[in-house]
């Protein structure tokens, strides 16, 4: 079942158009990741979403209930983390989390108090939660305004750029609890970063929009097919021989095989499923297979390809 | 509406105005000098200028302005008596409008423009609150200290007048119906029209110091007040007191149906600078 669907979703301000006739779909438990440059109209999306902004055409639904007509339905159980972390410098931690947990709905003292330590633990906020956000590192903060977006346990959350400003082990928590939030809760993520570290890892299928309009859509496999055709094989062998190179040849699913050196560099359809079958030819050719590797276009390739071709071609 | 919730809303910015000197120093020096500081010089000025003609001149502009009623009330009393009575009572009752005013349009600058200027408006927008209950539980954490500040600025003033006259005339001199009425009428109208106005201005000013000068033009009608009581154009009294706060609550209700349009989610995030 999907939780978010957006129909044509558009929003322009006077001329502009930041976003233009969006369409896609999340399931339940995902995690979606939005990717484009700045400017691409992430954030406007992300707040259309999350029934800040009226959209200009389209229609958009999250968690069953209409982003216009169910606004209010909608803003209960969205989490969402913002750009800047927009928290009360002024407040203390526990402060702006109990003010956020009652603002959620989270009225009952006892289950607010667990979920809120249970989360300032999480993030090793727990010994600070007196003290003035003010005083918080960047880092910090960023952590609190997560921990703020969970406070109720929302059933979709939108996070924009969560690992902005967090050292690499913290990233690597947040990374970790995003797996776990999707996985074992079933929440549904939307995910927009310009980390295509964190989108490759995580994200189930990304969306690269360009000047608010989608690029394309799909599981990052889908998109490395896109640009790049077929994944490269590339095996080292002890000796090339001609007998070996005939063999990996005539296999079924291997399309094109360079040798360089010792080493036999093939285009293959599915590099699982052919994989085996390669070694097995080699072997059985008299080949010795001293280490296989595959190679796939990284995300950050292909956003380079899609997006920033897209910008020099216009 | 629920009140619960616009409730949570004004505990909050209770909480970040409690802890905001930028804020409070204004809110506590203004009304100590409003209720403390000046009327302690006005109880002294009578026997300071003893003698010769800045006396009699002092005496003279301060008297004419007074309404002919205190003046016959007046008649049997003394010219340090009559002098004092009418500064302390009639002179000064504009002055204190201006503690409501400065109070509430420096709290609802910084909730209103303060937020958007320290990027914190995105969160709580994002909440499940509406906006009735956002804007509602905003306008009484700058109504509620205003008027706090007023009353106990009045209590003080009371205090210090009384104490400081009662050698001079043997008996309490305020609280007086008019400054009842100045008090618990007039200046919760007043106070209202500046946080409305303020919520109109922080849509169109980048932040809470630029709202909070602008939102000062609402003194220009009170030093309006002080003029016309000095002159003696205009008297405080009950039916000027009532009249102006019967137009203050409509200037409030236009205001009001205006703030409530601004106040959407879409135009804060959009078209608030």
């Amino acid at each position: 079942m999907s939780e978010i669907i957006t129909e044509g979703l558009t929003k322009r301000f006077n001329s502009f158009t930041a976003v233009d006739h969006l369409s896609f779909e999340v399931g339940e438990g995902e995690i979606f990741g939005i990717l484009g440059p700045n400017g691409a109209g992430k954030t406007t999306t992300i707040r259309m979403l999350a029934s800040l902004l009226t959209p200009t055409e389209g229609t958009a639904y999250v968690g069953g209930f209409d982003v216009v007509d169910d606004s209010l339905k909608v803003r209960e159980i969205v989490g969402i983390l913002t750009e800047n972390p927009s928290l009360y410098d002024r407040l203390t931690a526990m402060e702006n989390m109990e003010f956020f947990a009652e603002a959620y709905g989270v009225s009952d003292r006892q289950a607010r108090s667990k979920k809120i330590r249970e989360l300032l633990d999480f993030f090793d906020l727990w010994h600070r939660r007196d003290d003035k956000v003010g005083t918080y590192s960047k880092g910090m903060k960023q952590k609190l305004a997560i921990a703020r977006a969970l406070v109720h346990d929302p059933d979709v959350l939108f996070l924009d750029e969560p690992t902005s400003g967090l050292d690499p082990r913290s990233s690597k928590d947040i990374r970790g609890l995003m797996e776990e939030l999707s996985r074992r809760e079933g929440q549904t993520i939307l995910l927009c970063t310009h980390r295509l570290e964190d989108a490759e890892r995580l994200c189930s299928r990304v969306m690269l929009i360009n000047e608010g309009g989608m690029v394309t859509i799909g599981t990052t496999d889908e998109l490395r097919s896109q640009i790049a055709g077929t994944p490269i094989l590339r095996v080292r062998l002890g000796e090339v021989s001609e007998t070996v190179v005939d063999a990996v040849r005539s296999m079924e699913g291997v399309e094109e095989v360079v040798v360089d050196g010792n080493t036999l560099s093939m285009s293959v359809k599915d590099a699982d499923e052919v994989t085996p079958y390669v070694v097995r030819g080699v072997v059985m050719a008299g080949g010795m297979v001293q280490s296989v590797e595959v190679l796939k276009p990284s995300l950050e390739e292909i956003y380079l390809k899609l997006v920033v071709d897209e910008d020099e071609a216009e | 509406m629920r009140l619960s919730k616009a409730l949570l809303v004004f505990r909050k910015d209770w909480r970040e105005v409690g802890r905001n000197w930028e804020v409070l120093t204004p809110i506590a020096l203004v009304p100590l000098l409003f209720s403390v500081v000046i009327p302690l010089i006005a109880i002294s000025a009578p026997g300071q200028v003893n003698t010769g003609t800045s006396r009699e001149v002092l005496i003279e502009s301060i008297m004419r302005g007074a309404p002919a009623g205190v003046m016959e009330m007046l008649a049997g009393f003394t010219e340090d008596q009559q002098l004092t009575y009418v500064l302390l009572v009639y002179m000064f009752a504009p002055f204190f409008l201006l503690i409501p005013v400065m109070a509430s349009s420096v709290i609802a600058s910084d909730s209103f423009a303060g937020e958007k200027e320290r990027k914190t408006i995105e969160a709580l927008l994002a909440t499940p609150l509406t906006d009735g209950e956002l804007l509602f539980g905003k306008m009484l954490a700058s109504f509620v200290p205003a008027m706090a500040v007023t009353i106990l600025s009045f209590i003080a003033y009371t205090v210090v007048v009384d104490v400081g006259t009662y050698g001079l005339f043997g008996a309490p001199l305020l609280p007086t119906l008019e400054w009842f009425l100045l008090i618990f009428l007039m200046t919760p109208a007043l106070s209202l029209a500046s946080i409305g106005l303020t919520v109109l201005i922080s849509s169109r000013v980048r932040g809470f110091k630029e709202a909070q000068q602008i939102s000062v033009v609402l003194i220009i009608p009170i030093i309006g007040l002080f003029i016309g009581q000095g002159t003696g154009a205009l008297t405080l009294g009950p039916p000027v007191i009532l009249a102006l706060t019967a137009l203050l609550a409509f200037f409030d209700l236009l205001i009001f149906r205006f703030s409530v349009l601004l106040f959407k989610r879409e135009k804060v995030l959009t078209t608030w600078k």
